[in-house]
């Protein structure tokens, strides 16, 4: 009774954050919105296919949904930090074991247990029910959305299992978890290099989902239980002191930023991204793997496409996704630590947007390597404007919207929908540019100024809203 | 008497709730000014629109002659806060955030005025720990220290003391006194009554938005009666 109580109020508690965040409607929208696009989006598999084996399209689905684990893993084990930078002094019910009769293990089952429950409903199953209304459309057999319903659930299991598995380690001991990565690494290279077996084959989920058998199920099922069992059984509250100490570095970074408009507090987003790991981390997790991943699907449509269309779509994905360094600038920042000093939501906006002005050297060297390797360079320069053009609008069009808090576009509906057509209208634009002629993207430096415009409505817009933490 | 801290007919409404309700008050140069009232009465409120953090619904407020609305980032300037929720940068260290704050309000001599604080409200060992890792009595000492770095002739604290052991207490309530003595102002908001009736020279009580009362402490003990017998009856009342 006590257990079903807890997972009912974890549920309550985390629908209610994420409303309180996104508003009811908006959020109560989100999976409506998955299920439309993921409709939608059977219909395009056809054209897919033609391109994109299956199997390698099966393959991009799943490691997303892994992904997906990871993330609402890691999410829910850095929560209690993050929801107090959104709410100030917060208090989730997985962090209450010190004050409730109930054992920190059971209350660590019943957030693992609600994890899953509730991202189910969110994500995998308006995904796969989607794809599934769709099916009698696109010649696809009912069976097999059944088949993805189970293997993406399996997945998203696969990463949150596995994110919680290796916090727990590392809760415990750091010098173990490296051991552990080493070992993880070195056994999987071993069964490849013996096998010669796809990597893609020896995950599991994606195992199952190629060739069906009741023993493929239970191996997957026990690669996600033996290390939930293993995060719970290890689980401790007590962890191993973390305090750290640190030389002073903000003064002499402030100097080194003093041709910024406000230089202490760019000196602190660079000690803020640093300390927190989200340079490396973001870089590696929401760059250059989504863009990895983006330049492999673009290249299979290089036959398709004008002489150096690959390059410019790539550079305009990159500036889009290259956007999204502003919400580093944010996650870890929120305004009730400006509150008592002479700080306005302007001069945050103008320091956060030059601080992204020097993060953009991320996604510039990036293109130049990609131009380069991809023997683009005759188009380097038009793909370098065209991606730095992009990514500056999108940010103008993100601060606009949102002001200090984009991740509100993840899950509004409305704002997302806004966000999307702004977007989009530009990139269409651009694209039928860039594949008359790669120089003619070049005019994509014109979207500068309704860059500039919009920024100057979102000054006037958020410094007239009272900001959360305050 | 120079008036430093003004506010008239000042109310805040959040949709059809009325956190603070057409509240008029005064507070002079040199006093030592309680703002009293039980949990959810509207004090943090009420500090929140004096210092600019938040728009008033209705009415005035100007503080050291500046309107609040109009000039929210010179209050700011000018005057020390210490919020509610001490929620200084997480990855910051302690003296990183002073050297930050010493930054954004130009002050000279940041680090040697740094020191007297580490010094005074002992917490030196703690200089290089990040914020997100300080307890919540370092991170308001902390709080404190970044309040009155540029000495400030006005400061508006919201529960001054609240995670204070008692030693610290005493020695906080003594600067502030002093502080206040040396022809500096100070606003500070509070639940616990005992901190009122030791160290203030004015007060006025807050309830349920409304002002019910203003008077001087002075006042009280000449009439022979006790702020918090004064306080309990006047809120049972309203």
């Amino acid at each position: 009774m006590t257990m079903l109580k807890l997972f009912t109020n974890m549920i309550k508690e985390e629908w209610r954050v994420h409303s309180t965040i996104f508003g009811s409607l908006s959020f109560a929208l989100f999976p409506v919105m998955i299920f439309g696009i993921a409709f939608m989006g059977s219909f395009l598999l056809p054209i897919f296919r033609t391109v994109l084996p299956a199997g390698d399209l099966a393959t991009i689905i799943h490691a997303l949904f892994l992904l997906l684990g990871i993330m609402v893993g890691a999410f829910g084990l850095i929560g209690m930090e993050a929801m107090n930078r959104r709410f100030g002094q917060a208090s989730l019910l997985a962090y209450s074991a010190r004050s409730l009769p109930i054992s920190e293990r059971t209350i660590f089952l019943n957030f693992v247990v609600k994890d899953t429950v509730y991202y189910f409903i969110l994500w995998v199953f308006p995904f796969v029910a989607g794809f599934a209304i769709a099916s009698p459309f696109i010649a696809v057999p009912l069976a097999l959305p059944l088949l993805l319903m189970l293997t993406l659930t399996l997945s998203f299991l696969t990463g949150l299992s596995l994110i919680f598995f290796l916090s727990t380690i590392y809760a415990r001991s750091k010098q173990m978890l490296t051991l552990l990565l080493a070992l993880i690494i070195i056994g999987w290279a071993t069964l490849y290099l013996a096998t010669r077996i796809s990597i893609a084959i020896l995950y599991p989920p994606l195992a199952l989902f190629r060739a069906f058998s009741w023993g493929t199920l239970l191996a997957t099922c026990a690669v996600i239980a033996i290390p939930f069992t293993v995060a719970i059984v290890l689980f401790t509250s007590e962890y191993t002191d973390t305090t750290k100490r640190f030389s002073s570095a903000l003064t002499p970074l402030t100097r080194r930023f003093s041709f910024f408009p406000y230089p202490p507090l760019a000196a602190k987003d660079l000690i803020d991204l640093h300390r927190s790991g989200s340079l490396i981390g973001q870089t590696i997790f929401s760059f250059l793997i989504p863009l990895g991943l983006l330049w492999f699907l673009l290249s299979v449509l290089a036959q398709v496409l004008p002489p150096g269309g690959v390059l410019m779509l790539f550079a305009i994905l990159t500036g889009v996704i290259a956007s999204t360094i502003y919400t580093w600038l944010t996650a870890f920042d929120t305004f009730s630590s400006y509150t008592s000093l002479p700080i306005s939501v302007p001069m945050l906006l103008t320091s956060k947007m030059c601080s992204f002005a020097v993060l953009q050297l991320i996604p510039a060297a990036l293109i130049i390597g990609v131009s380069v390797v991809s023997g683009g360079a005759a188009f380097l320069f038009p793909a370098l404007i065209l991606c730095l053009s992009v990514s500056f609008y999108a940010l103008a069009v993100t601060v606009r919207l949102t002001g200090l808090s984009p991740s509100v576009l993840v899950y509004d509906p409305k704002v997302l929908l806004i966000y999307l057509i702004s977007i989009g209208i530009a990139i269409i634009i651009l694209i039928a540019l860039a594949f008359i002629h790669p120089w003619y993207a070049v005019a994509s430096v014109l979207l500068f100024l309704p860059a500039w415009l919009l920024v100057k409505s979102g000054y006037a817009k958020w410094d007239a809203e009272e900001q959360q933490g305050f | 008497m120079t008036v430093v801290l003004e506010a008239k007919n000042l109310t805040k409404k959040y949709g059809d709730v009325i956190a603070v309700d057409n509240v008029s008050l005064a507070v002079e140069k040199g006093a030592l000014f309680g703002l009293l009232g039980p949990n959810g009465s509207g004090k943090t409120t009420m500090i929140k629109m004096l210092t600019g953090q938040i728009r008033p619904t209705g009415g005035l407020a100007t503080v050291l002659g500046l309107d609040v609305v109009q000039n929210p980032i010179g209050v700011r300037e000018r005057v020390g806060i210490i919020p509610e929720q001490e929620t200084p940068p997480s990855f910051l260290t302690a003296v990183e955030y002073l050297d930050f704050v010493g930054e954004v309000r130009k002050i000279h001599d940041v680090q040697k005025k740094a020191d007297w604080w580490f010094d005074f409200l002992e917490f030196g060992d703690k200089r290089d720990v990040l914020c997100k890792d300080l307890s919540r009595g370092t991170r308001q000492k902390l709080m404190f220290t970044q309040a009155f770095l540029h000495n400030p002739t006005l400061a508006l604290i919201d529960e001054p003391l609240i995670n204070f052991d008692p030693i610290m207490q005493r020695k906080v309530k003594d600067y502030l006194a002093d502080y206040a003595k040396n022809g500096n102002t100070i606003f500070i908001s509070t639940h616990i009554l005992g901190i009122a009736e030791e160290i203030c020279t004015g007060f006025a009580i807050l309830h349920k938005g409304k002002l019910l009362h203003t008077g001087t402490v002075a006042a009280l003990t000449a009439q022979d009666q006790h702020l918090d017998d004064f306080f309990l009856t006047l809120v049972q009342k309203g």
